[in-house]
């Protein structure tokens, strides 16, 4: 599913590493700033200084760029902030990736929207306020949420989590995690994985695979 | 005695080629990728833009366009006295070519110029461009396409609505206040009205539009991680809009009319 070989970037050098599909693996890092390196360098967002990333089976930093947009469209990323888009409203970030490649409209995946929700414990009629909102005032807590529903609109075979359990209640993290777990499960061959630089925060997690990054 | 500079006049000269080719490759990259528009959420970034440039700034533009048709007639008449032809052919001249291009043009810079620099750089910096990314989305088509688009479309309607106010203003104000008859002076207008001038003035819209749009957005992602880069940002499309706008404006009116 991923193959780091010899990457070489400015915070760590010749890390190698496989995680096999259909498994579940908790990347713990030394800093914040080398989770983020790690994970740009792994989504193709940053190339590294030396060594080769492949991707659901794709040499990322040498496909053309239309190959590397339909390796993208199988993935699922949810960022420690959202990576929610501040200027559309909630509703229009939650479709946007399946608005977007598949040509879904709200009506669509209503349903499915509120399943998630409810199962994170959120009262429909705040959920419909809610969607109307922006998000840039909305707690972090929230802006996760309408990340990940985003991300598990789009059924994807690899789903990445960035830190999404820290500085959570013990509720929302309990929660949160069961959640992702039985996403996980949902699909035959799907791949989760957890990054974070704080361990403890991922210390529920059941993992098949842990990687700890260090020099 | 001041010594010249010569290294800070070599790096400015260095950054405004290196912004020149930067708006240049995004150019270039908008006119090969025009067709993404068909994708119904960069239409709706579209629409959004022509209302926030456009449709927002009809207040604005007919307040401002009315002003500026009654001070020219007021100045034309204090000088020609009420010949009622020739004024109507100097409203036309400065507000058909000049005025209405130019005018709509400072005022989308100022409210919209500013904005688009200012909104694609928080956008990079808070990490909402590498978002858009990974969700396989091209930042490029998704945020900059739509804009150029919407910014011209704007610039283009706002130009031609700054005329109408101005042209339509100007007569209201010689008919209600200084002794021109209104038909002599709406025949006066007609007479000086062109074909020419209108596809003159309305291509300069475009090209004000494109240069616009293209800079304020280059500037915008020039931003890379710190919040102080946005407001630096923003200036510099500014001043750069504000720049090229009167270089183009000045080689247009020299090509059309000498």
């Amino acid at each position: 599913m991923i193959r780091l070989e010899n990457i070489t970037t400015r915070y760590f050098s010749s890390v190698s590493f496989e995680i096999k599909g259909g498994s579940v693996c908790k990347i713990i890092t030394k800093s914040d700033d080398e989770k983020t390196i790690l994970l740009n360098t792994i989504l193709g967002i940053r190339r590294p200084i030396s060594g080769r990333v492949f991707l659901l089976g794709k040499d990322i930093y040498s496909i053309p760029e239309k190959e590397y947009i339909k390796v993208l469209k199988r993935i699922g990323v949810v960022l420690e902030y959202g990576g929610i888009i501040s200027n559309l409203k909630v509703w229009e970030n939650v479709i946007l990736s399946v608005w977007y490649h598949m040509g879904k409209r709200p009506g669509d995946v209503e349903e499915r929207v509120i399943e998630i929700f409810k199962e994170m414990g959120m009262d429909p009629s705040y959920l419909k306020e809610l969607m109307g909102r922006l998000p840039g005032p909305l707690p972090v807590y929230e802006k996760r949420l309408i990340g990940l529903v985003r991300a598990m609109l789009t059924e994807p075979d690899l789903m990445v989590y960035d830190s999404i359990f820290e500085g959570l209640n013990p509720e929302m993290l309990e929660g949160l995690i069961k959640l992702t777990e039985k996403f996980h499960l949902e699909k035959p061959g799907r791949t989760s994985i957890y990054i974070s630089s704080n361990a403890l925060s991922m210390d529920s997690i059941k993992a098949d695979q842990i990687l700890r990054l260090s020099n | 005695m001041q010594i010249i500079n010569i290294q800070k006049i070599g790096g400015n000269v260095i950054n405004a080629l290196r912004d020149l080719k930067g708006c240049y490759s995004l150019f270039c990259y908008f006119i090969r990728n025009l067709l993404v528009l068909r994708i119904a959420p960069i239409r709706s970034v579209l629409y959004r833009q022509i209302y926030f440039t456009g449709i927002e700034a009809l207040s604005k533009i007919a307040i401002i366009g009315t002003l500026i048709g009654i001070v020219i007639i007021t100045q034309v008449a204090n000088i020609v006295g009420l010949n009622a032809v020739l004024t109507g052919r100097i409203l036309i001249w400065t507000v058909v070519r000049e005025l209405g291009p130019l005018f709509a043009a400072i005022i989308v810079i100022a409210r919209s110029g500013t904005a688009i620099a200012s909104e694609l750089g928080s956008m990079k910096v808070n990490r909402e461009v590498d978002s858009l990314r990974i969700m396989g989305i091209d930042p490029i088509d998704y945020l900059i396409v739509p804009r150029i688009v919407g910014i011209t479309v704007s610039v283009f309607i706002l130009t031609f609505y700054f005329q109408i106010m101005a042209i339509a203003g100007g007569l209201a104000f010689t008919s209600v206040f200084i002794d021109i008859p209104f038909f002599q002076h709406l025949k006066g207008i007609f007479s000086a009205l062109s074909l020419f001038e209108v596809v003159v003035s309305l291509l300069k819209s475009l090209v004000f539009g494109l240069l616009i749009s293209t800079v304020s957005c280059h500037q915008g992602f020039t931003v890379q991680s710190s919040i102080t880069e946005i407001p630096q940002a923003a200036t510099r499309a500014v001043m750069q809009s504000l720049f090229l706008v009167f270089i183009f404006d000045g080689m247009i009116t020299v090509i059309s009319f000498t």
